[in-house]
């Protein structure tokens, strides 16, 4: 089981490297999403299924749906692939790099194993990420507010931005 | 450090160095932008688990929220500029160009 959840660990860091070495935004979408689908099943086999789900409806099924719509507007009709040998390269070389900072953090040398998990015990059984979260609700009620104020001003920074040059009309994209 | 510490720091690192070197096209910075947030958010989730303070699971909620709203505006910045230049590539933003 710990192997399992390092291998999420590994495909997460895997994601993200195709997503920093991406020939072309298509590709770096895909990327993006096999590193959200193993951050999940990670946060999954740690036991806080709570977070998770909020990870993939809010991230893949909000955010991830609005940036694909966005790729399929705004990126070139004749992309590169992952074959070509310089997107191979720049993969490697980013590879590399954080290879040479691990070896020179010394990091590499002393790994601790374990995964540490979050069932609670006790009299109220209640499981961490339920009782964390709902405490946004009840104590930390002033943040919730000042979140829910923030988002309704992106709302309008947003019409603002693609207002346009002609205040208000509908152009053609 | 634990593999899994490891695991997201160099994610975080991984994005960041792509989010300095992109290239063409402005979604791929923008799509590094969201993978350090996802990083990070994985990240801040491991925390409250591994010190079983259930009141820090608060601030992952957080991080994604503000993270949709900076992913909305930079996603209306890109429908801008292909608005105005019919594509989002970085040398059509050269208006501070000598």
């Amino acid at each position: 089981m710990t192997y399992f959840v390092f291998f999420l660990g590994a495909c997460f860091v895997i994601g993200i490297l195709g997503v920093a070495s991406n020939p072309s935004p298509y590709y770096g979408v895909v990327g993006l999403v096999l590193a959200s689908v193993a951050g999940c099943g990670w946060l999954l086999s740690l036991g806080v299924s709570f977070v998770a789900l909020v990870l993939f409806m809010v991230y893949l099924g909000g955010m991830l749906v609005v940036f694909v719509y966005s790729v399929a507007l705004a990126a070139e009709p004749f992309p590169e692939a992952w074959g070509d040998w310089r997107v191979a390269g720049y993969a490697g070389a980013l590879a590399a790099v954080v290879l040479v900072g691990l070896v020179l953090g010394g990091v590499v040398g002393s790994w601790g194993f374990g995964v540490v998990t979050v069932d609670s015990v006790g009299m109220f059984v209640v499981r961490l990420d339920f009782s964390g979260v709902a405490m946004l609700y009840s104590r930390g009620v002033g943040m919730f507010l000042v979140a829910g104020w923030g988002l309704l001003l992106t709302l309008f920074v947003v019409l603002e931005l693609v207002r346009g040059l002609s205040r208000g009309a509908i152009r053609a994209v | 450090m634990s593999p899994l510490h490891l695991s997201f720091y160099s994610a975080f690192v991984l994005s960041r160095l792509g989010l300095a070197f992109h290239r063409t096209h402005l979604v791929s910075a923008l799509l590094c932008l969201e993978s350090i947030m996802l990083s990070m958010f994985v990240g801040l989730t491991i925390w409250p688990i591994e010190n079983q303070t259930p009141s820090f699971t608060i601030v992952p909620i957080i991080i994604l929220t503000f993270s949709a709203c900076e992913a909305s505006t930079g996603l209306a910045i890109l429908v801008a500029s292909t608005r105005t230049h019919s594509s989002d590539h970085l040398h059509n933003l050269n208006l501070l160009q000598c």
